[in-house]
């Protein structure tokens, strides 16, 4: 029995001011990277001495989580279901570098403990007593969509009624230069609202956490639904193009029925053009672009679908990121379109139920509209 | 009624042998694959037993045959081994249907960060350091073996601590059953590292002996390195390309248990519930269960809070169990489904497999396991227990290929 899957509510912390809302008002810019996460006052969520002692991802990740069940109604997961595409990488480097340093002669377990790649789904189970399902997906740029994909189905196809899953990331330096140096990343400083104009390679390295309260039936705000998420190594056997269309044609959609696509582009010009035979088969949508907000990274895509469902649930985008503006504003059919590094590709399709918005306001132009 | 889940090919690689006749003769033969380090370059040597993979990284690079041998950590050629073991035997090409590549890890790539990590930072970068930037996250070694074997559909890696490719199964078996991939290949890998062999080491859960799970006077675990994967597909599937079916998959669960970063309860309960809940997924009573290969690991807290659950889901009659940890060590990301391979095993040869070095009944419960190979025994349905770190326990119910009734 298939049920449709809600989104009841979702929570992100990043480099954008987005915490405990659900539209993004007034973006920052930043003019180097990477980006940092904007972290709010967690003391609701995380104990101030705990949080001290826990590295960012799990606070990011346990503060997103926990603000999002706040937001849902105070719901209870049945099921945590985390994406993190370097987990813990804090705690593996403070036990790991002097371990290498100091002949193995290695500092007190703690770090090690903690840097166990699921300790961000273990505090969140801790902290809401569930002792229901717990996942961990590490799979860079599919990390949270697989985490998605999971209590999709849970929901879905399994009877589950409420499912928490987000994704949550933050680089260390190490790391950071480590991605660097493997030329993932832009060797030089770009102001991140300028990034997507450019055409050399590499992407602003960015982090964030953001997670979604699923759900079989609506939450307390207007009904947006997870129709259905497909991932794919290289894109499939196909062009990420024919992937698209397979995707929307399971649904009885064609390409012209998607009126919000949030795209991936990242600011890696070569990586980037991936994107531009999908982008022109969809000139009915408006296109949106994420990554130059919240920087690159592994979970980037959790950011993106936040957006998508902050768009389609309020109506509202910030012109900043805004590529393309559409031929419609009401919003019913939103398309995710990322990949990471064009191995991991990810297509996530929402829609929103109900009435037309009634404060939809129309949609700003896009800062970036020269781009093609 | 959904169409059943089936095996149809399986691939390992271990202390025990390079494939699954070399494990399959090492546990009938009772020849433990536990012993001093030889290969890791660890101070360690000479103190801490392991169960090591007796191929240095040139002979493992050899064996696995990648098509370049730039960039593959131990991890992924173990892992690239046991994938296309397990794809030969079930007749499959990634490439040719929607067949899902599902792995697990928990150390990831970091075997060849550890020997240069410093020189990734230096202003010049030698080649053969930096062909390994970027190779230490859990992703890497599932992206380079999808990528050598063609997979191109869902290719994903989960980590939850020791249950994570206990885990890769049950996502397998789920895709299948709601029809979201055609073929599922799921396993794991986990090279051994001097992250992990010193993690374990400050945890004080390392035996200086070789390991005595279940044992009354058991003084922890011995760390094994290993990978496994399993071909997964519909029965129906299965038959239509008249593919063999080594065994059903009948049963999983997964649940948490919100206790402890990393003891378990010690009342067992989130091991009882994971193997409550797969029994009654598999619609099993307690006594139809044939033979457990137990999570076992051999630390204090484990066998006794493991040997409590048994106890409580399975009374007075708990089955013929062993750990097989005592043979293989414990090879943590790759732990289950290296023991869903020796499940098959048990069932396919009609076989439960020793429990190396018991003596003593452990104080908690008063259980004997499986001490000498047993042949001969008939074993329908096995239940496999993985748990781990963070309280994550998975427990996987396997049966024999009859014909549905």
């Amino acid at each position: 029995m298939k049920r449709p899957v809600y989104i009841r509510e979702a929570s992100a912390i990043g480099p954008q001011p987005v915490f405990d809302t659900d539209r993004l008002e007034r973006v920052e810019a930043y003019t180097g990277h990477p980006l940092r996460s904007i972290v709010p006052a967690l003391r609701r969520y995380v104990d101030p001495v705990r949080g001290r002692r826990m590295e960012k991802v799990a606070r990011i990740g346990l503060g997103a989580a926990l603000n999002a069940l706040d937001r849902a109604g105070g719901a209870l997961p049945e099921a945590i279901i985390v994406g993190t595409g370097l987990g813990c990488m804090e705690s593996t480097e403070r036990f790991f570098v002097p371990l290498l340093h100091n002949n193995e002669d290695v500092p007190n377990p703690t770090a090690f403990i903690q840097s166990t790649h699921n300790n961000v789904a273990g505090q969140i189970a801790l902290a809401t007593n569930c002792t229901g399902y717990n996942f961990t997906y590490l799979h860079r740029g599919i990390s949270f969509t697989s985490a998605l994909l999971d209590g999709w189905m849970q929901v879905g196809l399994e009877g589950r009624g409420t499912v928490l899953v987000g994704g949550a990331e933050s680089i260390t330096p190490d790391y950071y230069t480590v991605q660097r140096r493997s030329g993932i990343w832009k060797q030089h400083d770009v102001p991140n609202l300028e990034v997507l104009k450019a055409t050399d390679g590499g992407a602003l390295c960015g982090e964030g956490a953001a997670f979604f309260v699923l759900g079989d039936g609506p939450g307390p705000g207007p009904a947006v639904r997870v129709v259905d998420v497909d991932i794919s190594f290289r894109g499939g056997p196909g062009s990420l193009r024919d992937r698209v269309h397979a995707f929307l044609d399971r649904h009885g959609l064609s390409a012209d029925a998607i009126d919000l696509l949030m795209i991936g582009r990242n600011g890696d010009g070569p990586q980037d053009t991936a994107y531009a035979p999908v982008e022109t088969d969809l000139p009915l949508a408006t296109h949106a672009a994420f990554k130059h907000l919240c920087g690159e990274f592994h979970t980037a895509n959790a950011f993106g679908l936040w957006l998508l469902w902050s768009g389609l649930r309020t109506g509202h985008l910030p012109g900043e990121a805004v590529l393309h503006r559409g031929a419609r504003s009401n919003m019913r059919w939103g398309l995710l379109v990322d990949h990471f590094q064009r191995k991991d590709h990810s297509l996530v399709l929402l829609e929103r139920c109900g009435p037309e918005h009634p404060d939809a306001q129309a949609l700003p132009s896009g800062c970036a509209d020269q781009l093609r | 009624m959904s169409d059943r889940v089936v095996i149809t090919g399986m691939g390992v690689i271990s202390a025990l042998g390079v494939n699954v006749e070399e494990n399959l003769r090492a546990l009938l033969e009772e020849r433990s694959g536990i012993g001093d380090i030889t290969i890791l370059p660890t101070r360690h040597r000479g103190v801490i037993p392991v169960a090591e993979v007796a191929l240095d990284d040139d002979a493992l690079g050899a064996l696995a045959a990648p098509r370049s041998q730039r960039s593959w950590t131990r991890t992924a050629l173990l892992g690239l081994c046991a994938a296309k073991e397990a794809l030969a035997q079930a007749g499959i090409d990634p490439a040719a249907a929607r067949t899902a590549f599902i792995s697990a890890t928990t150390a990831g790539g970091i075997d060849k960060t550890e020997p240069v990590y410093d020189q990734f930072y230096l202003p010049e970068i030698p080649d053969e350091v930096a062909q390994y930037l970027g190779t230490h996250d859990p992703g890497d070694h599932a992206q380079r073996i999808a990528a050598e074997l063609g997979f191109n559909d869902l290719v994903t890696t989960i980590s939850t601590a020791c249950s994570s490719s206990a885990n890769a199964l049950k996502l397998g078996d789920r895709l299948l059953r709601h029809g979201l991939t055609d073929v599922a290949v799921v396993g794991g890998t986990d090279a051994l590292c001097k992250f992990t062999v010193n993690g374990f080491n400050s945890l004080m859960i390392l035996d200086r002996e070789p390991c005595r799970p279940f044992d009354r006077d058991r003084a922890g675990l011995n760390l094994g390195e290993a990978a496994a994967y399993l071909v997964l597909e519909t029965e129906a599937h299965a038959r239509a390309r008249g593919a063999a079916v080594l065994a059903v998959v009948s049963g999983h669960a997964n649940t948490n248990e919100a206790f402890h970063a990393t003891a378990s309860s010690p009342d067992g309960t989130g091991a009882y519930e994971a193997m409550r809940q797969a029994l009654a997924m598999a619609q099993l009573a307690p006594e139809d269960i044939s033979y457990i290969n137990v999570h076992g690991t051999g630390t204090l807290n484990n066998d006794a809070s493991e040997g409590i659950a048994l106890t409580r889901l399975f009374g007075s009659a708990v089955p013929p169990f062993s750990s097989t940890k005592s043979f293989t060590g414990h090879t943590l990301g790759a732990a289950g489904a290296v023991e869903a391979v020796y499940s098959v095993l048990a069932i396919r040869n009609e076989v439960h497999f020793a429990n190396l070095r018991w003596r003593t009944p452990l104080a908690e419960a008063a259980l004997v396991p499986v001490v000498r190979t047993q042949r001969g025994a008939r074993v329908r349905h096995v239940l496999s227990s993985s748990f781990g770190f963070g309280g994550n326990n998975t427990s996987l119910v396997l049966s024999a290929p009859v014909q549905q009734g």
